[in-house]
């Protein structure tokens, strides 16, 4: 099982293969539906280049309200009122959809190293924070698909393992105890 | 009677100019509360006491008015509440 550890202001990640590949293909599943479709290049926030492409794909023509209601939840409307919603996220959604994006990029340039070389190991120095809204994200992404509500575990529990649900729900409560872990090691609990 | 009235309106000015919009954050059943409580701290820098105290509100009450301030203000509330995956709106403050 995998777990966050804490040495000082450093934050570390032991993770099992099986692990890297579930979190890499959430991670880019989750990416594409934020409209990041081209791994080829891994994500180097450090090159001004490679900020400038992103910033021009993360800039449509029309931003509208989002379709999908995944895309809704990870960027929900401002107002009430449509028109003013519509004008908010006119300037504010790029951004948005831009530090998500970011962030769950950086998730998977640390988990890929370890799935490339096929096998499970320490993610070191991470970004707690960035690794605490990556996931977040990912865990509002599986729960929008899965319908999550106040009694989903008892549901989850009840599934036989036959049902392809089963393991979508393990993995929404897998990433839910990470997250926890990493938040009690950030708040010193 | 006119003095009065004149009073009053300009008392609603000043509460309008003060503090008329509110950013509400919205319960979800998804994000755990010991996260929602670390963005307030995070974001407003609330005390962890009173961070707690409105997490608890948006889990039993259904919302929160979290902060109060000009519709700018609001909205950038509401913008970095949805870059944590927090489910926020802003309106304008009924109480006035």
């Amino acid at each position: 099982m995998s777990a966050f550890a804490r040495d000082g202001e450093s934050y570390s990640l032991d993770i099992t293969i099986d692990e890297a590949h579930i979190l890499i293909n959430l991670v880019e599943q989750l990416l594409e539906l934020l409209g990041e479709g081209d791994f080829n290049h891994r994500y180097d926030e450090g090159d001004p280049l490679a900020q400038l492409i992103a910033q021009l794909k993360a800039a449509p023509e029309e931003v509208t309200v989002p379709e999908d209601p995944v895309l809704l939840r990870l960027l929900p409307s401002a107002y009430a009122d449509p028109e003013a919603a519509s004008d908010f996220r006119r300037y504010t959604e790029p951004t948005l959809r831009g530090k998500k994006k970011r962030s769950l990029l950086e998730v998977r340039g640390a988990v890929a190293i370890l799935a490339d070389a096929g096998r499970g190991g320490t993610i070191a120095d991470l970004d707690a924070e960035i690794w605490l809204l990556a996931m977040n994200d990912l865990r509002l992404a599986l729960s929008v698909r899965l319908e999550v509500h106040p009694e989903s575990f008892e549901i989850f529990e009840s599934l036989p393992e036959s049902d392809p649900q089963k393991a979508i729900y393990a993995v929404y409560f897998w990433l839910g105890w990470l997250q926890e872990s990493l938040l009690g090691l950030l708040t010193g609990g | 009677m006119t003095t009065d009235t004149m009073i009053e309106s300009e008392l609603d000015i000043s509460q309008l100019i003060d503090k008329p919009w509110i950013t509400i954050v919205w319960d979800d059943p998804v994000n755990l509360m010991s996260y929602v409580t670390f963005v307030f701290i995070k974001l407003f820098s609330f005390s962890p006491e009173r961070a707690h105290a409105l997490m608890m509100q948006v889990h039993n009450e259904g919302r929160a008015a979290v902060s109060a301030g000009s519709r700018e203000e609001m909205e950038r509330d509401v913008q970095r509440l949805h870059e944590y995956g927090l489910w926020a709106t802003l309106q304008r403050d009924e109480k006035i």
